[in-house]
């Protein structure tokens, strides 16, 4: 049996390596509308990413989808929300480290209150009970973080398990690793145990939540590498902007003369 | 004495009408209400029928009347050709915007049938450019809250769905990106695209 899978391995990774130099074949000069769109899908190792999305869809097929439908077949809505907002609480030490990286004072205030209210009164973070008391959630990564640096995202990849991303998203996620004080809290059997249940437990939710959007672009998409490709660009641009513009004043509610009460009034 | 307010005012009033970039506000409030009020009005319609009675082919009929009513569709067919439209023939042009048509409202309506329990809230409306653009969250079972932006042409007059922006990502731009993808690796060949329409109308039924 382990034979069967290592050579199953090397076959993949000789497909790999053979397509790792491919690169998508730019069109003429003399087409400039065709050279536009090359540009703006942004994607000039598509081969390779091509590869790597049916390896990924493969490994999708049998492990992942049978594991998030199991998932949803067994647990009710209820508790998989439950599970979902403590993964999501485990998350905020990255997502405030980052807020604060970003220079958003006002969404580090929410991501704080919202680990204080959610860990206390919410029973470890199983309830979202800080959304409804004005603390909404938001995205906060170091991908994020740089694209608000300035830096631009680099050419489409799709990584081996990791699916969609650009380089700047995928150094991102690896300072999102080193960032997370969870990489070096405790050691021993029981801690790795847990990081990695933390690991497949995240995967299993994330699938989840999406396995009924996923199966209609699968089913009306003519070119699902392309639309996925397509959705997670303008998906990753949509979060920076929302970051980018959210500029929410930083004068507390309490203070005496917040900036709604500095009016001008020309009856004096 | 005249205070300062009441001479503000009158200055305002008379400066204003030779302003036709002061004019815009004034005239903008009343197309995103009404963009609003459309946008409210086709969801309701919609999320009744969806969590009302009836077989998913039943549904389907009326769904299909709502979408061919509120969505400017031969508008999203042109967006979605890009700059293939210019190349195709009239005769293609016309095959591709019928198929268009049932291709639409099949994957809308697909997606639609099976929910059961759909759940709409309204948020605000601003205008962007010459469009209304009307925030909501539509809630759906087994899916987290999706927030959906509705573009919104020509309001009020004639007000059109000419996009859905779901969670930042643009219906017809993601559409577009597909059969560009499609076209390019079909040798630019655009009845090679309306064969493979009909082979996933015929699929969908």
């Amino acid at each position: 049996m382990r034979v069967v899978i290592r050579s199953h391995l090397l076959v993949i990774t000789a497909l790999l390596l053979g397509n790792l130099a491919g690169c998508a074949t730019p069109p003429p000069a003399s087409d400039p509308d065709a050279v536009a769109e090359f540009k703006e899908t942004n994607d000039p190792i598509e081969p390779t990413n091509r590869v790597v999305y049916a390896i990924n869809d493969g490994l999708d097929t049998v492990i992942l989808r049978p594991a998030a439908e199991v998932y949803r077949f067994v647990l009710p809505q209820p508790v998989r929300t439950g599970v979902h907002n403590v993964l999501s609480n485990l998350g905020t030490p990255v997502q405030l480290g980052n807020d604060m990286l970003e220079g958003k004072p006002r969404r580090a205030g929410d991501t704080t209150m919202r680990f204080l209210i959610n860990t206390t009164v919410g029973v470890l973070g199983v309830f979202d009970l800080a959304k409804d008391w004005g603390y909404p959630d938001h995205d906060a990564d170091f991908g994020m973080t740089l694209a608000l640096w300035g830096l631009q995202e680099g050419p489409f990849l799709f990584l081996p398990v990791l699916g969609p991303s650009n380089p700047r998203d995928a150094v991102g996620f690896g300072v999102d690793q080193v960032m997370d004080p969870f990489t070096w809290v405790g050691q021993g059997a029981a801690v790795r145990a847990l990081d990695w249940s933390r690991l497949g437990v995240s995967a299993i939710d994330g699938r989840e939540r999406h396995l009924d959007d996923i199966d209609n672009i699968k089913k009306t998409a003519l070119d699902p590498y392309a639309t996925f490709r397509s959705l997670y660009r303008q998906h990753r641009q949509a979060k920076i902007e929302d970051a980018r513009n959210d500029n929410r004043a930083t004068i507390p509610v309490w203070f005496p003369q917040s900036a709604t009460q500095v009016v001008y009034s020309p009856s004096r | 004495m005249p205070n300062r307010r009441n001479l503000l005012i009158i200055a305002t009033a008379t400066l204003l009408p030779g302003m036709p970039g002061a004019l815009r506000p004034a005239r903008a409030q009343p197309a995103t209400d009404s963009a609003k009020a459309f946008v409210k009005a086709t969801a309701d319609k919609l999320v009744a029928v969806v969590n009302g009675p009836g077989t998913p082919q039943q549904k389907r009929g009326t769904l299909t009347q709502i979408i061919e009513a509120a969505v400017d569709v031969d508008a999203v067919a042109r967006f979605c050709l890009g700059r293939f439209w210019r190349n195709a023939s009239p005769e293609q042009q016309k095959r591709y915007t019928e198929l268009f048509h049932q291709v639409l409202v099949t994957n809308i309506t697909g997606k639609l049938g099976e929910y059961q329990g759909v759940r709409f809230t309204l948020g605000r409306a601003q205008q962007r450019d010459e469009d209304a653009v009307v925030s909501s969250v539509v809630e759906r079972p087994n899916s987290p809250p999706t927030n959906v932006d509705w573009i919104i042409s020509n309001s009020p007059s004639d007000p059109k769905i000419i996009d859905v922006i779901a969670e930042g990502t643009s219906l017809r731009l993601t559409q577009r990106s597909d059969y560009a993808s499609y076209l390019t690796h079909n040798n630019n060949s655009i009845d090679a695209l309306i064969s493979a329409m009909h082979q996933q109308v015929a699929a969908e039924g």
